[in-house]
């Protein structure tokens, strides 16, 4: 098995590569920061494994998904590296090359992104680089296909035919050189580390890699940790960073060619220039989550849901129903399968469409380069209270799902910023919480849906930003903020990518049908059905409708006045999606039309807004409590979010409430 | 748009400097400002036909205080 | 034996949705990764390494 590890700065291609090259598809995006872990796949037809690395650009990490690189190369050593470069901006992306290159791993450099080279008029002589650098050099353009054949030869290799690539030797200063050089000896003398990693490790920790130095006291590495004073007195590291620069700079001048000079096409000016316009690039980005929403819910989304639903609570029902009496189910049977079991995990499905549809505006936002976009306008905003615009970027995933938007997170440099960012997560509302809006809305907001829709959205965020705001204040988070966005050129979506990028948000919630979401609407069914004397036909004495009765004063100031949603609120906890499955087995009902007029008929517009406010806002799911837990690492964290979640939904909820009810 | 050349890195913290350095940018830097946002919101600057958006404090560090 | 068959299937509706709680309950303790709903090939590699390590 021959292991091949991706490695590039962010926003190369790296991903798209990794999905052309392996038959595994990997997540992309048009922008920073979107392989948060590292990914394996295989090359189809061949022994030789493909590892995804998260986008760095060097291996001194800031944050802690950069962190992953190093530790990944510290831990193992992959047989080859095929290092993808944005070949328009070579001369940074040699400086991780370069790093790369020291290790001593053989090397494939891929000038990716070619066409965007050529269009900007001039082009690199690969044997003149290729030369310089020590390892062999190619082209590529992995969203056209272009170059991949020749790439996959290079990797689908034996072991054995890998040559062993000496490591890359720079001039540096002669202080420097000797440092290194004495630091190295006595790791391969003392410590029996292999020469050619010593080396690296030696430029690595005078180049002052907080990875590389944690590994050099892990171990004790004694030739290292003595003379760390003298390295940074020396300022070794600025002496490092400027031959490394100047190396680069004289390699791509022997290489650079002119071509012809091509119609240069502007695309990506043309389009910044509206959408980061300094006055309306914040209106067009809320017009654009505007246009997200209508086309979920008016334009596409509901029409097709409407459909579904028809079918499946007319014939589906009734076919289900008739084939269970044939076959000779008992009524108990009957009611779990159709009135549980379809109309619950059913009523779920159906919202398939506006999910998917909602899911597919955000992938095209970000094969399209907009989110960086996006991280700029809401910089200034975001700067008000303590953050950065790229926060804005993980809390925009946390739209499709808070456990991701969650990981996203680590993309943050400074810790405190990262906690923050971690904490207000819960409060975007999430793609698990759309299926009870829609209900909602069709029930008492028949004709402001989108509009209602998108309040919530922003209320999330509203209030996500207020917890910001009040979390720097507590935390008393001085250290500065670290906003360097990089502005990608534009692409235009590939219908490929915005799909898998859909897929791949949306499996998981198909996935959830058929095991939270079915076991939740098992459990409700289970508590509607039965009560303290056992089997009952009466909803009104079932477990679920006293439980439910017991709260109701509790949640009678926030206008709930029946009890069915008050035991749906709970079950909730399970996966927000189960909310709308419980309310149509707690009302009895098999469509949605029905279930529509049932919470018409039971809430007011004040109401029903105050109660979507709470379940917008209310205790994260199970999945995403634990997820605070891992990355926060403390289960104090996760308990604290969960307890101050339910605060602020509640008191929010009674203010809308209350001070509605005064005006109306 | 106007021409600046980066002058110092001196003020900035480790974590900026780092990053910044890692884009190819170093004190000699020419670099273009495109655009600046309103309340001394962020800048989008150009160097190397590269596009990056950098706070506005971080800008005029860099560019010795004389911008605009 | 038309009884046999429904308390089966009663059975097995139940024992899977059990199952399913228990199991969101123990993934949500292990957090990150196991929350993650995609069986990504890290995560296969991750489960067999703990698999070889015991």
């Amino acid at each position: 098995m021959t292991t091949v590890a991706l490695l590039g700065n962010p926003n190369t291609g790296k991903t798209t590569l990794f999905n052309e090259l392996t038959d595994k598809y990997a997540y992309v995006g048009n922008w920073t920061g979107v392989t948060v872990e590292k990914k394996v796949g295989q090359i189809r037809h061949s022994h030789t494994q493909v590892i995804d690395l998260p986008g760095v650009y060097s291996l001194n990490p800031i944050t802690k998904d950069e962190s992953v690189v190093t530790n990944y190369l510290l831990q193992n050593s992959p047989d080859l590296i095929l290092n993808v470069t944005n070949a328009s901006q070579l001369k940074r992306n040699l400086l991780l090359s370069v790093e790369v290159l020291e290790l001593g791993v053989p090397v494939i450099i891929t000038l990716n992104m070619i066409d965007d080279l050529k269009r900007s008029g001039h082009f690199y002589d690969l044997k003149t680089l290729s030369d310089k650098l020590g390892c062999p050099v190619r082209t590529s353009n992995a969203r056209n296909k272009e170059g991949l054949t020749q790439l996959k030869a290079d990797l689908v290799c034996d072991q054995s035919e890998i040559q062993p690539d000496s490591p890359l030797k720079l001039a540096y200063p002669m202080m420097v050189k000797q440092a290194i050089r004495q630091a190295a000896e006595s790791l391969t003398n003392d410590y029996k580390i292999d020469n050619k990693f010593a080396h690296w490790l030696a430029i690595q920790y005078i180049n002052n890699n907080k990875v590389v130095r944690k590994y050099a006291l892990k171990h004790q590495l004694k030739p290292l940790l003595s003379q760390k004073a003298y390295y940074d007195a020396q300022k070794f590291a600025d002496q490092i960073f400027e031959t490394r620069l100047s190396f680069i700079e004289a390699t791509l001048s022997a290489a650079t060619e002119q071509l012809q000079s091509t119609k240069h096409v502007a695309l990506t000016s043309k389009i910044d220039k509206v959408v980061t316009h300094p006055i309306f690039g914040l209106p067009i980005f809320v017009g654009i989550f505007y246009l997200m929403f209508k086309l979920s819910f008016d334009w596409v989304g509901t029409p097709i849901s409407t459909q579904l639903d028809k079918l499946l609570s007319g014939p589906i029902s009734h076919w289900a129903n008739q084939f269970l009496t044939q076959v000779g189910a008992l009524p108990m049977l009957r009611s779990l399968i159709v009135n549980g079991l379809i109309a619950g995990v059913g009523g779920v499905l159906v919202f398939i469409p506006q999910i998917f549809v909602l899911f597919a505006c955000i992938s095209i936002l970000e094969d399209s380069g907009y989110m960086a976009r996006a991280a700029l306008v809401t910089d200034r905003i975001m700067e008000m209270i303590g953050l950065n615009g790229k926060a804005f970027i993980p809390l925009i995933i946390g739209f499709g799902c808070n456990v991701t938007g969650i990981m996203a997170a680590r993309t943050i440099e400074q810790p405190k910023e990262r906690l923050i960012t971690t904490l207000i997560s819960p409060f975007m509302s999430c793609s698990a919480r759309l299926p009870i809006y829609s209900l909602f809305v069709a029930a008492l907001f028949p004709r402001h849906q989108a509009l209602i829709v998108l309040s919530l959205y922003f209320l999330g965020i509203v209030v996500a930003l207020l917890m910001a705001k009040f979390y720097h204040v507590m935390f008393k988070a001085k250290e500065h903020s670290v906003f360097i966005v990089e502005l990608p050129q534009y692409h235009i979506p590939r219908l490929d990518i915005v799909w898998h990028g859909t897929w791949d948000k949306g499996k998981g919630f198909i996935k959830k049908a058929g095991t939270i979401i079915f076991a939740g609407t098992v459990l409700i069914w289970l508590l509607s059905n039965f009560g303290t004397r056992g089997y009952v036909t009466q909803i009104d004495q079932s477990f679920a409708a006293n439980l439910g009765k017991v709260l109701l004063p509790v949640f009678k100031p926030i206008g709930i006045s029946t009890w069915q949603p008050i035991s749906a609120l709970l079950t909730g906890v399970l996966a927000k999606e189960v909310i709308s499955s419980s309310m149509m087995v707690l009302f009895h009902t098999s469509n949605q039309g029905a279930l529509i007029a049932m919470i018409g008929g039971s809430f007011t517009a004040l109401s029903a807004y105050a109660l979507l406010v709470f379940i917008l806002l209310y205790i994260p799911c199970f999945a995403t409590i634990g997820t605070i837990k891992s990355e926060t690492g403390s289960a104090k964290w996760a308990a604290y979010s969960v307890v101050s979640s339910l605060f602020i939904s509640y008191s929010l909820a009674f203010l809308i409430f209350q001070i509605g009810s005064l005006l109306t | 748009m106007k021409h600046f050349m980066i002058k110092q890195f001196n003020g900035l913290d480790y974590a900026t400097t780092q990053r910044l350095h890692s884009l190819g940018l170093q004190v000699g830097s020419e670099i273009l400002a495109v655009r600046f946002y309103p309340f001394h919101g962020p800048v989008i600057i150009q160097a190397d036909h590269q596009r990056i958006g950098i706070r506005y404090q971080v800008f005029q560090q860099l560019t010795g205080g004389d911008a605009s | 034996m038309g009884l046999l068959v429904n308390i089966i299937i009663f059975a097995a509706i139940f024992g899977f949705a059990g199952y399913q709680i228990f199991r969101a309950v123990k993934r949500s303790k292990q957090g990150k990764c196991a929350a993650c709903d995609y069986d990504c090939e890290a995560k296969k590699l991750l489960n067999q390494s703990k698999k070889r390590s015991l």
